[in-house]
């Protein structure tokens, strides 16, 4: 597969420029500020330390998720995908392309929220590693739900099981004391990426997050390659 | 011997399979651009395409004429690495279009669609900047490819607040700014009203001058019988006939002319009763004009498959 850094630009700087102004992916990436700024008025419970870690997750899923399903979603509605596949661009280039400004998005609401929240006490390479992590995973899988949706809009609906189970699925099913939910739950990157971070704050190391990071190491193969996948079906009509 | 081995080594080069030849004026002429033999398309209940074969020759415009649902739009994204055949042999450009890699393959060739779509947050001119910077083009052509599409003075203008037939415009320019060896045109003008069809017609007459292969499908009989060097009919998965418009008018022609006299028009035959009534209105200084009866490849079409092309 070909990669050509000219065309890469390309693809990044016509996604920014389509991006800022489309109020879809606008209300996407001002989605977690927001959630950001009704956590803050809530008392958190000292004894709590999941909620410390929840604006980080909310920015990163629904950032990585959300705007770049909306992205792919509204080319294939709008049908520009099918003239990017026809032009020299590899699937590796459009891709990246779009991933590097969903990136760049959930780095300015990662930061808004932080700013808002506040920055967890832990080790901040830890921090950024799992951060990182977690947001290719949800890039990966924004790209797959942005391919089976066939409008930007569906692509709400289409990740909306997504959103309740990778993303509210670590904040409430521990509370509601269902035992065989709470074990799928366990296995989502969210909620090694809300455990993890737990555990940082409790001053642990390596040796206490090296589960939770070898789980989000899988997932990220998985959904990278899950998404490589269903993108090469796509090149071909049935 | 020296032209045979030139055009030996030329081949391997190449690795292309077609044959290579040699015009009067001494300029290397390849037969055929595309190739397809026996090409069948299965779906699931429907036969698509019933082991079509035919092969255009590079420089020219070939027509892909028939009626919605004969298999032109199934064709097309066949040749151009958008669908996988059932069956059959294709080659483009000497490649097989559904085993090729894309970047190399995609980048020598244009695809209009009638559902090729455009940026509509984005002006006509970044609109076709990303598609220079995709294809290493420089951004100079954008000027050269908006005058000829008749868009220069909406250059900042975003395409979601253009008409219909402009966004269609704006498509044929990105189509077209690559400068590409073969364009896969699907009902070009579909949208356009007569100034600008003729303006877009001019344009690719002059691309094909240049040495750009067309490929046209439609349905629109004017337009392929005033652009076309060749047409094929498409009836049901099937290609009915295969000629220049010219052959094929003089081949299914009833071979008749119309006379117009004193008394009105009538219609002769082309034999030797038909002669002799003509010399006799001469002799006599009433033949007012003379026609002959050319069918248009519209009533060709009809006549080959009963049915219309609409």
């Amino acid at each position: 597969m070909t990669f050509s850094i000219r065309r890469f630009r390309a693809m990044v700087k016509k996604e920014w420029k389509d991006a800022i102004r489309n109020p879809q992916i606008l209300l996407n990436a001002g989605m977690p500020i927001l959630l950001a700024l009704l956590f803050k008025q809530k008392e958190v419970d000292p004894s709590d330390l999941t909620f410390l870690s929840v604006p980080i997750l909310v920015a990163i899923s629904i950032t990585g998720a959300f705007v770049q399903a909306n992205m792919i979603a509204e080319e294939k509605e709008k049908n520009t995908l099918r003239s990017l596949m026809l032009s020299p661009a590899s699937k590796l280039e459009v891709l990246a392309g779009k991933s590097a400004t969903t990136t760049l998005f959930a780095l300015i609401v990662i930061a808004s929220c932080l700013a808002i929240s506040g920055v967890p006490d832990v080790n901040l390479f830890f921090l950024t590693v799992l951060a990182i992590l977690l947001l290719l995973i949800f890039m990966a899988l924004g790209t797959v739900i942005g391919l089976i949706a066939r409008t930007a809009s569906e692509s709400s609906i289409v990740g909306l099981p997504l959103l309740l189970l990778f993303i509210f699925g670590p904040i409430f099913v521990p509370s509601l004391g269902m035992p065989a939910l709470m074990n799928i739950i366990h296995v989502l990157p969210s909620q090694q990426f809300v455990v993890a971070i737990t555990e940082l704050l409790q001053d642990g190391g390596l040796s206490e997050i090296g589960g939770n990071l070898l789980n989000l190491i899988m997932w990220t193969v998985l959904s990278g390659a899950l998404c490589l996948l269903v993108y090469g079906k796509k090149r071909f009509d049935k | 011997m020296g032209n045979l081995l030139f055009t030996a080594l030329f081949t391997a080069k190449l690795g292309w399979s077609f044959r290579l030849l040699m015009s009067r004026e001494g300029v290397i002429v390849m037969e055929s651009i595309i190739e397809v033999n026996d090409l069948e398309k299965r779906y699931k209940k429907k036969q698509a395409l019933n082991k079509i074969s035919f092969q255009v020759r590079q420089g020219e415009i070939f027509g892909f004429l028939g009626p919605s649902g004969s298999g032109k739009t199934t064709t097309v994204k066949i040749l151009t690495s958008q669908l996988l055949y059932t069956s059959g042999r294709v080659k483009v450009l000497g490649i097989d279009p559904a085993r090729s890699r894309p970047s190399e393959f995609l980048g020598k060739i244009g695809v209009l669609t009638d559902n090729s779509g455009t940026y509509e947050r984005l002006s006509v001119y970044d609109n076709l900047a990303l598609f220079c910077r995709l294809y290493g083009v420089p951004k100079r052509r954008i000027e050269t490819v908006l005058d000829a599409v008749n868009l220069i003075g909406d250059k900042h203008t975003l395409v979601g607040r253009l008409s219909k037939g402009m966004k269609q415009r704006v498509t044929l320019a990105r189509t077209i700014l690559h400068e590409p060896d073969i364009l896969f045109l699907d009902e070009p003008t579909s949208a356009l009203d007569p100034v600008n069809s003729e303006r877009i017609q001019k344009t690719l007459r002059e691309m094909n001058r240049r040495g750009t292969t067309i490929f046209l499908t439609t349905h629109n009989m004017q337009e392929a019988e005033m652009l076309c060097d060749r047409v094929a009919f498409l009836n049901n998965g099937e290609i009915s006939a295969l000629d220049t418009p010219q052959a094929l008018r003089l081949r299914y022609g009833d071979h008749s002319i119309t006379v117009t006299t004193p008394l009105g028009k009538q219609i002769v035959q082309q034999d030797e009763v038909g002669a002799g009534f003509i010399r006799d209105l001469i002799r006599r200084g009433e033949l007012l004009a003379i026609h002959s009866n050319e069918p248009t490849l519209g009533d060709i079409f009809v006549k080959l498959t009963g049915r219309g092309l609409e």
